[in-house]
C-alpha cells in the first residue's frame, strides 16, 4: 500500500519534504485548503520537482448537501467554478446527476492531475436511504460522463459514507453486490468513511467500522478496482493488508479522520495539540512527553527511523510531527500489506499483540498515558478483523 | 416427467433429410442424437414438451417450453465465441413421434468427452489445461453476459474437451438460460425451485427471491466449482453419499476445501482465484470478466 498526504491549509515545506523522505507517493488536494488559481500552480510545481507523485484533487462536492447550515464553513470551496449549494432533492434526476458530474470533471480534467477524482454526495444515514440512490447513481454515471472528455486518466468514483451506515452489515453488503457489479466501471474509488467529529477516534475505532471499510477495499480490490482511502491514517494497514493501494495521511487532526464538522465546525478555538510522535510498536501516537519520560525504559516504543530524529530535542518543531507520521506509517505499510490478505492479516494481529503487550508493560509501571495515547485502539482492531474474516469468508 | 426416446425409424421418418441418426444420451427432457445430414455431422437434439393435458395450466406451460428451446436456439444464433456450441442445420421444428410432443433442432457435433466423464475416469489435467479451462469458460459468460443472459447451468456434465489448442473447452446447454433484459420465462417461476443441477447452484440461487438478483456472477460460481472438480478430481462441497438437504446446507453453509489442498504444485495466482470465485457472496467473487481473463489466460 501507498501512501498520499491528505493536503489541508498551510502545506508549507511538508510535502516536498515528505516526497523527498520516500515517505510519501502522492498527494490528495482538497478544494477547500487551496484558492483554484494556488491549486494549478502548487500541482505544477510538484510535477515537476517529483514526476512520478500520483496528484489527485478531492472536489469536495459533498459539502453543497449542507446548503443553508449557519456553521458552513466553505473557505475556498465556493470559488471553485463548479461549486453551487445543492438540495437533495435536486439530485434525484438522472440528468442532473450527469450535469453535475460534467461540471466537476470538466474543471479537473484542465489541471495537472495524474488521475480524477469523480464527485459524490455523503451517504449520511443508511444504504436503504434515498442519499445512497443518488450516490449509486453518481458512481454508475461517472464513467459515461467521463468518457465523454475524451481524457485517459484513471478515473476514481467517490463513495463517501457514514459510520452510522457502515455499521449495518447486511445493508452494506447488499450495497456492495450492487456497486461491484457496473456495467461502466470508473478505475477505482476513492472512499472515504465519515465520523462525526475528527475527535472522536471511537467511532471510527469501532469493530463494525474498521469491519465494514476493511470489506469496502477487500471486495472492490478483488473486483478489479483500485481503492484510494482518504483520511485513513493509522487505519491504513488494515485496509491495505486486504487490498487497499492507498492510504491517505494529514498534518491535523481534521486530516487524518474524515468528518462533515470540518466543514461545518459546531466550535472554534481551542489550544494548539501538543506535538505527537507515531510509534509503530503502539500502532498509536503519543505525546513528545510521553515518549521523552518512557523511552529510556521501553526503547521499541522508538521505530528506529531517520525522522525519529525530530523528537530528539525537549520539544519538537510543530512542522516536523507530520514527517515523522508519514515515515512510520509508510514504514508499518510496508510491513504488514505486501503480501496476500491472509499472511497479510496474521502480521496485523501479531502488531496488535505486540502493541497490546507494550501497552501492558507501560500500566504496569503506574504511569498514566493521556486518553489519546492510550490502547483503546487495540481491542476494537482485533475485533473488527475478526468480524471482516468472518464477512469475507477467510 | 418421463419420456420414451424415439427410435431413429421414427426420427427419420418425421425429418428425411437426415441420412444416419445414432442415439446418444438422455437427459431430463431432451434425447441427443449422431446425426448425418447432407453429408455433415451434426447432434441432432430433440426436446420432449410434456403433456400436462387436463391440468390447469397445460397450454401456459408448453407455451413456456416452447419459448425456452426457441430462445435457447436464438441466443446460440447470436453467439460469436467459440466456446460455446453452435447451431447446425436445423432450425427448431416441432415434432410428433408416436404420442409424444418435441422440438427438434441440430447443433454442431463436437468430437470430445464431457469434463463429467473425464472426472471419472481420474484424469488429472495439468495447470495448462486447467487454466484454459477457466479461460473458455469465462469468454462464454463475457459473450452471454453482453447479451443479458445467465448461463445457470455451467457443470462438467455441460462441458466438451475438443483436441484443438485454438478451441479446446466448449460450453453447451442454454436450456435454462436467464435473460435480465427479457420477460423471465419460466412459467409460475416464484412456486417452482431454482432450476439447474443442484450441486452445481451457486448460493444466492436458494434465496427465495433469487431472480429478481441474479446476475453473471452466479455463472462465475459455477465456473469455479467445474474448474475445481477438473483439477481435483472432486467437488469441492458436495460428498458422494450426501442427500439433497445435506447438499444445499452445504452450498450455504460450508467453506469449500482450498483447492491448494488437492493440487499443491499449482501456481499460488490459480489457486488463490478458483477459491476466490467459490465465495457465498457474490460481491466476493473477481467479476471483472476482462481482468480475469488476462490473469488466467497463458500467452505463449
Amino acid at each position: 500500500m501507498k501512501l498520499y498526504a491528505q493536503h489541508g491549509f498551510g502545506d508549507g515545506e511538508k510535502l516536498a519534504e515528505g516526497f523527498a523522505d520516500g515517505s510519501l507517493a502522492g498527494v490528495v488536494f482538497g478544494a477547500k485548503d487551496i484558492a483554484p488559481e494556488r491549486l494549478a500552480e502548487r500541482l505544477g510545481e510538484i510535477r515537476q520537482q517529483w514526476p512520478d507523485a500520483a496528484l489527485l484533487f478531492d472536489p469536495q462536492y459533498y459539502v453543497s448537501l449542507l446548503g443553508d447550515n449557519p456553521n458552513v464553513r466553505l473557505n475556498n470551496l465556493e470559488d471553485y467554478p463548479y461549486y453551487s449549494a445543492m438540495r437533495r432533492g435536486r439530485l434525484e434526476p438522472a440528468d442532473v446527476i450527469e450535469q453535475e458530474l460534467r461540471k466537476v470533471l470538466e474543471y479537473q480534467v484542465g489541471l495537472p492531475v495524474s488521475g480524477i477524482i469523480a464527485p459524490n454526495i455523503l451517504i449520511s444515514r443508511s444504504f436503504e436511504h434515498a442519499e445512497a440512490v443518488i450516490a449509486k447513481n453518481f458512481v454508475r454515471s461517472a464513467r459515461k460522463v467521463y468518457a465523454a472528455l475524451t481524457d485517459t486518466r484513471p478515473l476514481y468514483a467517490t463513495l463517501a459514507i457514514s459510520r452510522e451506515a457502515l455499521a449495518d452489515k447486511a445493508e452494506l453488503q447488499a450495497f456492495l453486490t450492487d456497486i461491484t457489479l457496473l456495467d461502466n466501471r470508473p478505475d477505482g474509488f476513492y472512499l472515504l468513511i465519515a465520523g462525526r467529529s475528527s475527535e472522536a477516534r471511537a467511532e471510527i475505532f469501532h469493530a463494525d467500522v474498521i469491519a465494514g471499510w476493511m470489506l469496502l477495499n477487500h471486495s472492490l480490490k478483488v473486483n478489479g478496482y483500485e481503492v484510494v482511502n482518504g483520511y485513513s491514517d493509522l487505519v491504513s494497514p488494515f485496509l491495505g493488508a486486504v487490498g487497499g493501494d492507498v492510504g491517505c495521511s494529514g498534518w491535523f487532526n481534521t486530516l487524518r479522520v474524515f468528518s462533515m464538522e470540518r466543514f461545518a465546525p459546531t466550535a472554534s478555538g481551542g489550544r494548539q495539540p501538543v506535538q505527537r510522535y507515531l510509534s509503530n510498536r503502539l500502532l498509536n501516537r503519543i505525546t513528545f512527553i510521553e515518549l521523552n519520560a518512557l523511552r529510556r525504559a521501553f526503547p521499541e516504543l522508538v521505530n528506529g527511523l531517520k525522522r525519529d530524529s525530530e523528537f530528539d530535542t525537549p520539544e519538537p518543531e510543530r512542522s516536523k510531527e507530520v514527517l515523522q507520521s508519514w515515515e512510520a506509517l509508510n514504514a508499518l505499510l510496508k510491513k504488514v500489506t505486501t503480501g496476500e490478505p491472509d499472511d497479510n492479516l496474521k502480521k496485523c494481529l501479531i502488531a496488535l499483540d505486540a502493541a497490546e503487550n507494550l501497552y501492558a508493560r507501560i500500566r504496569a509501571t503506574g504511569f498514566a498515558l493521556d486518553a489519546k495515547s492510550g490502547g483503546q485502539h487495540i481491542e476494537p482492531l482485533r475485533d473488527g478483523i475478526e468480524l471482516f474474516k468472518k464477512l469475507a469468508e477467510f | 416427467m418421463a419420456f420414451t426416446t424415439p427410435t431413429a425409424e421414427q426420427i427419420q421418418a418425421q425429418f428425411p433429410q437426415i441420412e444416419e441418426v445414432e442415439f446418444i444420451q438422455k437427459g431430463g427432457f431432451k434425447a441427443v442424437y449422431r446425426a448425418q445430414i447432407a453429408g455433415r455431422l451434426e447432434a441432432f437434439k430433440l426436446v420432449h414438451i410434456p403433456n400436462l393435458q387436463g391440468e390447469e395450466f397445460a397450454e401456459e406451460f408448453r407455451e413456456e417450453c416452447l419459448k425456452r428451446i426457441t430462445r435457447e436456439v436464438q441466443v446460440l444464433g447470436r453467439c460469436q465465441t467459440p466456446f460455446l456450441v453452435k447451431l447446425g442445420s436445423l432450425p427448431p421444428t416441432e415434432a410428433h413421434l408416436g404420442d409424444q410432443e418435441f422440438v427438434a433442432y441440430t447443433e454442431e457435433f463436437l468430437c470430445g468427452d464431457d469434463l463429467k466423464k473425464l472426472i471419472d475416469q481420474r484424469s488429472k489435467p495439468d495447470e495448462y489445461d486447467v487454466r484454459a479451462l477457466a479461460v473458455c469458460l469465462l469468454k462464454a459468460i463475457r459473450e452471454l453476459w453482453g447479451m443479458g443472459i445467465i448461463h445457470r447451468d455451467i457443470k462438467p456434465g455441460n462441458v466438451i474437451k475438443l483436441n484443438d489448442p485454438q478451441r479446446p473447452f466448449v460450453l453447451l446447454d442454454l436450456g435454462i438460460a436467464y435473460s435480465i433484459v427479457d420477460t423471465p420465462l419460466t412459467f409460475g417461476a416464484e412456486h417452482r425451485p431454482p432450476p439447474g443441477t443442484f450441486r452445481y447452484l451457486a448460493p444466492e440461487m436458494l434465496q427465495p427471491n433469487f431472480r429478481v438478483s441474479l446476475d453473471f456472477r452466479s455463472d462465475i460460481y459455477t465456473t469455479g466449482l467445474t474448474v475445481f472438480e477438473y483439477a481435483a478430481g472432486q467437488h469441492p462441497l458436495a460428498e458422494g453419499r450426501d442427500d439433497l438437504v445435506t447438499t444445499l446446507s452445504r452450498i450455504l453453509r460450508e467453506r469449500p476445501k482450498p483447492l491448494a489442498q488437492f493440487r499443491p504444485e499449482f501456481s499460488p495466482m490459480v489457486l488463490r482465484t478458483v477459491d476466490q470465485m467459490l465465495k457465498k457472496w457474490p460481491a466476493l467473487r473477481p467479476a471483472n470478466l476482462d481482468e480475469l481473463i488476462a490473469r488466467l489466460e497463458v500467452r505463449p
